[in-house]
């Protein structure tokens, strides 16, 4: 769902009705933290869904004391409801009231032993077993098909159970945790320069995303701003990983189309890209830049080496693009494949690209515009269309966006001062980060506690838009499977954690 | 279609020619990390480490595991007379050992390159493999599939991925081998025919890098399967995966002969 803008509304009695007492407490700017009971959490997150917000992170936390927290997205804001849990292991489920809750509360259930009460389905899913599968599907003609973990190509790993009658996908269910790392387990009691790689290591494809992510959790924890230089950097690192994003699904669909010219073509593409973030700073996946505080290493290029390098690259993405989009034996694939509507969208609270192919103008960059994107100014891209042609058109329009904005964020770089990072006091606190991964809206919790770190919390957009695959299959058969699983774009690493 | 074939013919050859040449790293590239001065560290420059690769002896003798670096680069800002990033791309080696810098190389890289160079020349027969995704980051996932784009063209080497493990001479596991993929990984080595080698792609492959600390993983895949190659880097870029993967036909030429 869109999220509305919520401003108008100060009093939280008057947010959640005067049933539901909420207590406010101190919070970051952009965010607000009411506290609430567990057992009216799900009323509560229900009366901000009605009011425009959207699901957005589902977790329990450790500061001030053990609680179940449920962020729900607005326009401009985030809305943080704390439910204290003082020992309790049950809860009403919110998957009564969102979809969206039906697979954090799976994995709540399991990890944590939280039980919420209520939900339709609490198969176990954080420790998958290949072998062992449970079928949806009754009858005597379908058959299921367990796809993965081990795939056909080079591929992360994740498992699909596929049932089928031969042809037609019955149902699709997702299992992800294949790669479960336990990587928020490893932030804590890092310091802060330590932390910041593992966040770039949770997925690498969106290294730069997670990164800014956390740093940024942690400058709002501490009430420091980084730099603007760096903020202006920033940008341009996370444009540039969205681009290389963008490109390598176009890689896989044309791969899928068994288009070879446009799979060479989009690859060249993809690794110019690479290879720029390679020059600009010594990693092809823009790691080591993002740090608390602003920048780790100044940039290794000029603004103009950059720009001149991206303004030869969109002439000949122009090109490429315009063949692919006119190739009949390409498109007719996409066309009406995976086809999602705006209501299975806002049911699922679905972000980035497959949300936006759907009409459904959500981007964390424009709603609660951090760091320089509160200066740069961009559209976010939608289409109606829905289906996979529809994702991938929306990826074509954003790399358009991506480039525009980069240009801008080196506009007024040189009236900054020179300085790439900001101190960080020695200090305590917890605090909400995002940033718009290439799949979407990522959102970090992070718990300081005098220069070191203590409990993360991820919400990823990869694991929040799967269930997303899993419903667009409606008469879809076998053999659109991949150019399906290829236009959302998503990353196993990004969900498993 | 014919527009298609144009704009391919009008692209050019634009692949690499390593490894009969070898392939400049662009100036900053952070390839690897080279120990400048051993002698007289301070215990503390081990705390630089987020993996622990830096070891400090008693004697005051600073060396750096390979395996272990994931290239963040912390110990060069912190003492840049005593590390620094080398762009270079050939850090594969046969040896767990052999990863270890600050001790004397035993080979000189020319050597090696006119060796890889003679022996993609002479191996003419194709080479499969088959890849596994152990609980990687994705990154090494991506370089992997960069090796079939036109800058690298594996299979002008003669390597061709596989999607049967029955016909793969090559494992190349990526990742610190979580819980959950640790039988399907086994499984996939059990099904390949002999002569086969293993190869670790990845810091986190060679010893889980930053996820070795957690108790998810097995904190790399020589914990649970004899490692042929082991390619460090985080990832390892498409060449180190090249050079890699060269190494390992040298392993499935001596097993064949055995």
């Amino acid at each position: 769902m869109r999220a509305e803008r919520l401003q108008a509304v100060r009093d939280p009695g008057e947010l959640l009705g005067p049933q539901l007492a909420a207590v406010v407490e101190d919070s970051p700017q952009d965010e607000r933290r009411l506290r609430v009971q567990l057992g009216r959490l799900d009323r509560a997150v229900e009366a901000l869904l009605s009011r425009g917000g959207r699901l957005a992170a589902l977790f329990p936390v450790t500061v001030p004391d053990p609680s179940l927290l449920a962020a729900v997205a607005f326009q401009g804001e985030l809305v943080v409801l704390r439910a204290p849990l003082e020992g309790a292991h049950e809860y009403p489920a919110l998957s009564r009231a969102t979809a969206a809750a039906l697979l954090p509360e799976r994995e709540l259930h399991d990890r944590y032993g939280l039980v919420p009460t209520g939900h339709p389905d609490l198969e176990p899913i954080a420790s998958p077993d290949p072998d062992s599968l449970t079928r949806r599907v009754v009858g005597e003609q379908s058959f299921v098909i367990p796809y993965g973990p081990i795939r056909s190509g080079v591929f992360e790993s994740i498992q699909y159970v596929i049932e089928t009658g031969g042809e037609d996908v019955l149902a699709l269910q997702v299992r992800p945790f294949f790669k479960h790392r336990r990587l928020e387990q490893r932030f804590g009691g890092l310091g802060f320069d330590h932390a910041v790689q593992v966040a770039e290591r949770v997925a690498a494809i969106a290294g730069v995303a997670h990164a800014t992510a956390f740093c940024q959790a942690v400058e709002r924890a501490l009430a420091v701003e980084p730099t603007r230089r760096a903020q202006r950097w920033r940008v341009v690192h996370a444009e540039l990983e969205r681009i290389a994003n963008h490109l390598d699904v176009a890689v896989k669909l044309a791969e899928d189309a068994a288009l070879s010219v446009g799979v060479a073509r989009f690859a060249i593409l993809k690794e110019q890209i690479q290879r720029l973030r390679a020059r600009l700073c010594g990693s092809r996946f823009g790691r080591g830049v993002v740090a608390p505080g602003g920048l780790a290493a100044a940039p290794l290029l000029e603004p103009e080496t950059v720009l001149e390098a991206l303004d030869q690259f969109e002439r000949q993405l122009r090109r490429d693009r315009r063949l692919l989009l006119g190739t009949a034996s390409f498109t007719d694939r996409l066309i009406g494949s995976g086809t999602l509507d705006r209501a299975t969208i806002d049911d699922y609270a679905g972000v980035g690209p497959v949300a936006r192919a759907c009409g459904v103008a959500v981007d964390a960059r424009f709603e609660r515009p951090y760091g320089a994107y509160v200066r740069v100014g961009g559209r976010i891209a939608t289409v109606d269309d829905g289906d996979a042609m529809g994702r991938l058109r929306v990826r074509f329009l954003e790399i358009g966006e991506s480039l525009h904005i980069i240009r801008q964020a080196f506009e007024r770089l040189d009236k900054y001062g020179p300085e790439l990072r900001a101190d960080l006091p020695a200090g305590s606190g917890a605090a909400f980060g995002w940033a718009e991964a290439p799949m979407g809206e990522l959102l970090y919790w992070v718990e300081v506690e005098e220069g070191r770190i203590g409990t993360v919390r991820i919400s990823s957009p990869s694991l929040r838009d799967w269930p997303l695959f899993a419903a667009s299959f409606r008469g879809d058969v076998l053999t659109d499977f991949s150019f399906i699983e290829h236009s959302f774009g998503l990353t196993p690493a990004g969900a498993d954690r | 279609m014919i527009e298609w074939i144009a704009r391919g013919l009008r692209t050019g050859i634009v692949t690499t020619r390593y490894p009969k040449r070898s392939e400049r790293a662009s100036a900053g590239f952070r390839g690897r990390i080279n120990v400048l001065q051993a002698e007289h560290g301070r215990a503390q420059l081990a705390e630089v480490c987020p993996t622990g690769a830096i070891r400090v002896a008693d004697d005051g003798r600073v060396s750096l595991d390979r395996g272990r670096c994931i290239l963040c680069g912390l110990c060069v800002a912190a003492d840049p007379d005593r590390f620094a990033f080398a762009a270079e791309y050939e850090t594969a080696t046969r040896r767990r050992a052999s990863l270890i810098a600050g001790e004397p190389e035993t080979t000189t890289l020319e050597e090696l390159r006119t060796t890889l160079g003679q022996r993609s020349r002479t191996l003419r027969r194709s080479i499969h493999i088959r890849h596994v995704d152990a609980g990687s980051d994705g990154g090494e996932e991506w370089e992997i599939q960069a090796l079939s784009n036109p800058y690298y063209d594996m299979q002008r080497l003669g390597f061709f991925f596989t999607l049967s493990p029955r016909h793969a001479d090559i494992l190349l596991v990526t990742g610190a081998v979580t819980e959950p993929m640790r039988a399907p990984l086994l499984r996939t080595w059990e099904t390949m025919p002999e002569p086969k080698a293993v190869v670790a792609a990845g810091t986190d492959a060679c010893t889980g890098g930053l996820a070795s600390l957690t108790d998810a993983t097995a904190g790399g895949v020589d914990a649970v399967l004899p490692v042929d190659v082991y390619i460090p880097g985080s990832p390892p870029s498409p060449i180190a995966l090249l050079h890699g993967l060269l190494l390992a036909t040298g392993v499935l030429v001596y097993a064949a002969a055995a």
